[in-house]
């Protein structure tokens, strides 16, 4: 039996596989991809991503990161029967992001640049844009531990693991934990100068895979105390029940390649789950369908749990929503072991010999108690987060 | 927890002797901010995995590899350390070089490397690559709250051995394009001089940058310094001193004067650092060095219009508790207490 001293109580998720968790479970069950040309902001790059459609800024003034969030909160929140408010609960917010954490705007730099002067519009808003503040501020919670984590494409995964260890450690009873990020200029053209960025749809795990699809979306887990969850009439069927995390030490942005730092960051969520790796049913791997990511991530998963383990990346699906994608990648974990199958790994066709194990090419049935999301980033970080249902 | 060794890049320099110096010889003139000197970023032999690093890298990678010297551990315990970042604004200066080449090349043509240095995470990254720590490494941000956040954090982890050390600190840097910000959001003080006790409505701020580091853990047996503790707001204990975060960059500083109302001597070696929403951890390292050496030091500028009870004068005197005060600009209190054991 899994522990289930740590629930999650709400989901709520937005990307370009769909404003809320029943769109995006159609679009995993269609397969639909919702990729194309990049219309958010001119650009002299010709890569498709994944943008969120049909999406109303609950506030319009502040940044679309700021924004994606509060809509998946909002879901999440709602979904955890929390909408009318907290009560005495001890709440705490983490966060995780990469664009709203930075001061980027190409306007404001053009401007100041040009004149050595510029409007502070964009610098008003860059201040109003912490995700966990303004997250608090937006919803009106008094939160007793409020932050945001910056930790590049593994911020998302990061922050849901720093909210178990405020829980584990009873600074608070509560979490709003995830990440978000908009589809911004600055990464498109970093990850496009560092020949990542691939011209078609991406394909991960893929022999043939040519590189990400930069994504955006938000994706909030609310993470409560099992006993004060049902104590307020909360019958959970989802828990978080580790969290590990390992440097690679290695390059800033290449991942060390035998894989020891992610395997370590999944040995440490393993024990602390105290579950074996046999005793996973399936993975949501980073799998971002560049060359190095994949081949070091496939190699380590099949070592680490064997070569049978299903395991997909939904990023055919999202496309790399780089802060937001550990949030993302946790509410589609959690939706698999609830629903019992997984999509597809969209954009597959064929086995990389040099990986030597395939994702899943179809829906799959899923029997099991425990899942992985794994998220690795530039830096050399790497986490694991361990989920598990009654 | 216990502060087992410090690490710091400053101003003044680098290293707690240069930091010592400082605070016995008090405020000196900003020019016209207050700036790392070049020198202090030059250790070749300790940068070799960070030449290609920008400034905030730097600071961030000496000051941490400075903490861990200090504390003497072994070089075993590296296997059982993690790391945690705290920074209020990133590498903004490697950013801004990036929009430059957006705007200059285009699209297409920008610089790889620096891109990869402009993400938040740059600095922790070549902290964990110079020491060769494969703990967990996580890097934070929360303005004002940052490096509190960051204590907490550490605790956690410590409470629910993640892992036996951490080094956690913070690291903040100044530049044009910043300094312009400043100019447009904050009062700047003309005459170089933040005033830590006019708690104005309108305080006047010197922007500063640095690096500071603390090696922490629970392990009495590597007790250095003292130990250190976020705290909630409520937390009524008494304390032998307060040093105040009063650096003009949260704006309405009113809120320090119930502080003074308790009648507890006040100190802030804000003008010694310069403002900094990160300065906590360059207080907080005052703090140590103050109650290692039991051990005073008087504030540097002692401006006192309300005549509140303020340190002016460096003195050896028996010191247990201190409080490091700093109130955001939600106006709610942040503190960190450091203790001798």
């Amino acid at each position: 039996m899994p522990a289930t001293d740590i629930a999650i109580t709400g989901l709520g998720a937005i990307s370009a596989a769909g404003n809320n968790t029943q769109e995006t479970l159609a679009n995993f069950s269609s397969g639909r991809r919702n990729g194309g040309p990049v219309t958010l902001f001119k650009t002299e790059l010709n890569y498709p991503a994944f943008q969120v459609q049909n999406f109303s800024p609950l506030k319009p003034e502040a940044m679309r990161s700021l924004n994606l969030a509060f809509y998946a909160a909002e879901q999440a929140i709602s979904d955890a029967g929390l909408e009318n408010g907290f009560g005495s609960l001890r709440i705490g917010i983490c966060l995780g992001t990469t664009v709203a954490s930075q001061l980027n705007d190409t306007d404001f730099y053009r401007q100041y640049r040009q004149n050595q002067t510029a409007p502070m519009d964009s610098v008003e808003r860059y201040l109003k844009s912490n995700l966990a503040y303004e997250l608090a501020k937006f919803f009106k919670i008094r939160a007793q531990l409020c932050t945001t984590i910056v930790n590049a494409c593994s911020s998302g995964t990061d922050a849901i693991g720093v909210g178990l260890s405020w829980l584990r450690n009873d600074y608070c009873d509560l979490v709003i934990a995830g990440g978000a990020d908009e589809l911004n200029r600055v990464p498109l053209d970093g990850f496009g100068c560092l020949s990542v960025v691939s011209k078609s749809l991406c394909a991960p795990f893929d022999r043939n895979r040519s590189g990400l699809n930069l994504g955006e979306g938000a994706g909030i887990v609310i993470l409560e105390k099992t006993n004060l969850a049902c104590k307020r009439g909360k019958t959970p069927a989802l828990f978080l029940n580790g969290y590990g995390q390992a440097a690679d030490a290695y390059h800033l942005t290449a991942p060390r390649p035998d894989g020891s730092g992610l395997k370590q960051a999944l040995e440490q969520a393993l024990k602390q789950a105290e579950i074996q790796p046999e005793d996973i049913t399936f993975i949501n791997a980073h799998g971002t369908a560049t060359k190095d990511n994949d081949l070091v991530e496939g190699k380590t998963l099949a070592k680490v749990f064997g070569p049978q383990i299903k395991f997909l990346s939904t990023k055919g699906f999202t496309g790399h929503t780089l802060g937001a994608a550990g949030g993302l990648e946790a509410v589609f974990t959690c939706l698999g072991l609830r629903e019992n199958w997984i999509p597809a790994n969209a954009g597959f066709q064929e086995l990389d010999p040099e990986i030597g194990i395939a994702p899943v090419n179809q829906i799959t049935q899923i029997k099991g108690n425990y899942a992985v999301s794994t998220s690795l980033a530039f830096g050399g970080n790497n986490s694991a987060l361990i989920f598990a249902k009654n | 927890m216990y502060i087992a060794g410090m690490g710091i890049v400053f101003n003044r320099g680098r290293g707690l002797t240069n930091l010592e110096k400082a605070l016995t010889q008090g405020w000196v003139k900003p020019n016209p901010v207050y700036r790392v000197p070049a020198e202090a970023l030059a250790d070749k032999q300790v940068l070799k995995e960070a030449r290609r690093a920008d400034n905030l890298s730097k600071m961030a990678t000496l000051s941490a590899f400075d903490a861990l010297a200090d504390s003497g551990l072994p070089e075993k315990s590296k296997s059982n350390l993690g790391i945690i970042l705290a920074t209020a604004f990133g590498p903004h200066v490697t950013t801004f070089g990036f929009l430059d080449d957006i705007l200059t090349y285009g699209d297409a043509q920008v610089s790889p490397t620096l891109f990869s240095h402009s993400v938040h995470n740059a600095a922790a990254s070549y902290i964990a690559l110079n020491l060769q720590t494969r703990g967990p490494t996580l890097t934070m941000t929360q303005f004002a709250d940052s490096f509190q956040q960051a204590i907490i954090l550490a605790e956690s982890w410590l409470e629910e051995k993640r892992c036996e050390y951490i080094l956690v600190g913070s690291v903040d840097q100044t530049g044009k394009v910043m300094e312009y910000i400043c100019s447009q959001k904050l009062k700047l003080a003309q005459d170089g001089r933040i005033k830590p006790f006019s708690f104005s409505p309108n305080p006047a701020a010197v922007p500063g940058e640095g690096s500071a580091f603390f090696l922490v853990t629970n392990n009495a047996q590597y007790n250095k310094y003292c130990s250190i503790s976020g705290l909630p707001a409520e937390d009524q204990e008494k304390d032998d001193l307060y040093i105040l975060d009063s650096d003009g960059m949260c704006g309405d500083e009113t809120l320090y004067k119930k502080l003074g109302q308790t009648n507890i001597p006040l100190v802030s070696y804000a003008p010694i650092f310069g403002s900094m929403l990160t300065l906590s951890s360059f207080s907080c390292m005052a703090a140590a060095l103050m109650l290692k050496n039991q051990k005073t030091y008087a504030s540097p500028i002692q401006d006192n219009p309300h005549n509140f009870n303020i340190l002016t004068r460096h003195q050896t005197l028996a010191v247990h508790k201190i409080k490091c005060l700093r109130y955001n600009c939600y106006q709610e209190e942040l503190a960190i207490r450091l203790k001798t054991e």
